[in-house]
């Protein structure tokens, strides 16, 4: 696992330095900081994460073109879920690049893997066709970790209520598409407990947030 | 928006490399995008004035575009129905939405800005905010986050005096949570904990260091007050912030707390992909404070210019830093005047140039690419200046590098709108069209 996150150090032009508390047992802070991330990640339960609001159920097709409701996807995991397209370049294949990163570290945490997943939703569904996402999960997803999801919709009839209910804004210009980029970390209740900018789309930040809803579940 | 593509008048806000952080256009959250050419309409914050007009608080929509056949005109007035000291707001993150706080009555009034930028719309009221936050009152800053807004409140339910909190509510406008401010009880083992005040004002993030800074200014049983009484009255003079805290922005926990004496208010984050300073003004000294983290990576609080003669107390309010963060625009309410700085060595601003704006004036807004400022007048209901002194209006101007250029003024009391607060842009580009 060491190759992919040493890539992703030089590609975030990272320094060496693990984050404070060093990386035992946290394999994420071996990420260090970057000229991007200038800073290093909270202590695990040192905060809260309070519900922001429920996760929207909806019409989803897998790379394999299996019907499915994102409900049932997302019940049981804490899910990391994010909107892209894949004619995208630039935003969105930076955002993977990240995604891919904390991806990596969930090989190395067995704790991390079998708590979470990664779930991306294309919202260019004309294009984005199940066979087009299977490349993608070819691409991105790999054994021995996480488990990672490439959805798409049959239409806008299915994709703009997702849109419009996890608040994703995205305009379309003449083949392209204009949007804030914005993941949900989603709890294994289905209530989304943070959103993410790019600012923040920090894997090291995720897997912090991610091993502080676990820590919430141990207290309870 | 977040583009996958260039729009000529839409910068993104939060690339992967970030391109920007956090003056008007230049004082937005980093987590929207900018309008970095011409913006077309200039949205004002404008308190009630009995006897003026409905005398209501309203939203007052300004054309701005150049060429307009309504150029530097009043297009759109929005009433919300009574006076709640009507003062900040902001917009979400995708901006669709324009919120608007009464430090008064802490309702808050939500528009929408983006189905007609030059027809906003009214969609929503929050009524209860003092009882869903825990009992915080006076909102006061609205920024944006990524499907979440930020609010800083002045005060609080219990004593009305300057112990506030932070205040978290999602796009929707759902309540979710609620962060106190320090105090002597809750910093303790924090660096300059024995500065802690509790207060609020401003609050503004850097996310490429995960840090946010808050000020301080006072509470409700003050600002609500009439000025005249204030100043005579020793006691409650006593109550105003004397503090900066530096937080752990993702955690919303205190990291450090700055002694800043004389009522911190504004804070401007630099912009640059290097960006690490931000500055601010304190009202009651009249000084320029510069934050930013030192040799050994110490976040630090210095003194770093004086703002016109702290001895006439000129009272400054409110700034505006560049987009290219060599210059800051100084506005003081006593004598009316804008200075501008040359802050391209952070530790030594440089004034460059001064004007009087009015017989007060208040608030400051420049486009992103730094060629037009705006002003308007009003501080607070009971804080401006009487009888004639009390202009009211928007003054919108050509900045040439050099000097001010005046471009047009709208007289708010003759127009029957009130006393004009806080500004922000909209455009129709920002929306596909």
């Amino acid at each position: 696992m060491i190759g992919p996150l040493m890539l992703l150090l030089a590609m975030l032009g990272a320094g060496a330095a693990a984050g404070h508390e060093g990386s035992h047992g946290r394999p994420e802070l071996a990420l260090g900081r970057s000229a991007q991330f200038d800073f290093d990640p909270p202590a695990v339960a040192s905060y809260r994460l309070p519900a922001i609001m429920e996760a929207a159920d909806g019409a989803v097709l897998d790379h394999l073109g299996h019907a499915h409701r994102l409900k049932s996807l997302l019940d049981g995991r804490i899910s990391i879920v994010i909107f892209t397209y894949t004619r995208c370049t630039d935003v969105c294949p930076r955002a993977m690049g990240l995604l891919h990163a904390l991806h990596d570290v969930t090989a190395e945490d067995p704790e991390l893997r079998a708590a979470m997943q990664l779930v991306t939703i294309s919202f260019d569904p004309d294009n984005d066709t199940p066979a087009v996402m299977a490349r993608q999960a070819a691409a991105h997803a790999r054994a021995g970790a996480a488990p990672w999801h490439f959805l798409t919709t049959t239409g806008a009839a299915a994709l703009q209520p997702l849109l419009d209910a996890y608040g994703q804004p995205v305009a379309g210009y003449g083949g392209e598409f204009a949007h804030p980029l914005r993941a949900f970390l989603v709890d294994r209740r289905r209530r989304i407990r943070n959103i993410y900018g790019m600012d923040f789309l920090d894997p090291r930040l995720l897997a912090t947030d991610i091993r502080t809803l676990l820590a919430a579940e141990r207290r309870r | 928006m977040q583009n996958c593509r260039v729009f000529s008048t839409v910068l993104a806000a939060t690339l992967a490399t970030p391109l920007v952080t956090s003056a008007d256009e230049t004082c937005q959250s980093p987590y929207m995008p900018k309008i970095t050419g011409q913006e077309e309409y200039v949205y004002v914050l404008t308190l009630g004035i009995e006897g003026v007009g409905d005398g209501s608080d309203k939203l007052v929509t300004v054309d701005v575009r150049p060429g307009s056949a309504t150029y530097g005109q009043v297009i759109d007035v929005d009433s919300v129905g009574g006076r709640n000291e009507l003062h900040h707001g902001g917009l979400t993150d995708d901006r669709r939405q324009l919120w608007m706080a009464g430090l008064d009555t802490s309702r808050i009034f939500i528009f929408d800005v983006a189905s007609d930028p030059a027809n906003p719309k009214p969609v929503k009221v929050i009524g209860d905010f003092v009882a869903k936050t825990g009992g915080v009152v006076g909102p006061h800053t609205i920024y944006a986050l990524p499907g979440r807004m930020l609010l800083s409140g002045l005060s609080n339910a219990e004593d009305r005096g300057g112990r506030t909190a932070l205040v978290e509510y999602s796009n929707a406008g759902d309540y979710i949570a609620t962060h106190w401010m320090p105090t002597q009880e809750t910093a303790g083992g924090l660096p300059g904990a024995e500065f802690a005040d509790g207060y609020g004002y401003d609050a503004r993030v850097l996310p490429r260091k995960n840090v946010m800074l808050t000020s301080s200014f006072t509470g409700w049983s003050n600002y609500m007050r009439d000025i005249g009484e204030l100043m005579k009255d020793q006691e409650a003079m006593k109550h105003f912030g004397q503090t900066m805290v530096l937080w752990d922005f993702h955690a919303r926990t205190p990291k450090k707390i700055f002694h800043v004496p004389g009522v911190p208010l504004e804070i401007r984050w630099t912009w640059g992909e290097e960006a690490g300073h931000a500055f601010t003004s304190t009202a009651l000294t009249a000084k320029i404070w510069l934050v930013r983290q030192d040799g050994t990576g110490e976040w630090q609080a210095k003194e770093v210019a004086t703002i016109g003669d702290p001895a006439e107390t000129p009272l400054p309010v409110d700034i505006s830093l560049s987009s290219d963060d060599k210059t800051l625009f100084v506005d003081s309410f006593m004598d009316g005047m804008v200075r501008v700085f040359d802050v391209s060595e952070p530790e030594a601003p440089k004034q460059i140039y001064e004007k009087q704006i009015g017989k007060q004036v208040n608030m400051v807004s420049q486009s992103w690419d730094g060629k037009r400022v705006y002003f308007t007048s009003s501080l607070l209901a009971n804080w401006d200046k009487k009888g004639a002194d009390d202009e009211q209006f928007l003054k919108a101007y050509d900045w040439t590098g050099k000097e001010l250029v005046e471009r047009f003024a709208i007289d708010f009391k003759a127009a029957g709108l009130g006393r004009p607060h806080l500004m922000r842009f909209g455009a129709k580009s920002l929306y596909g069209g």
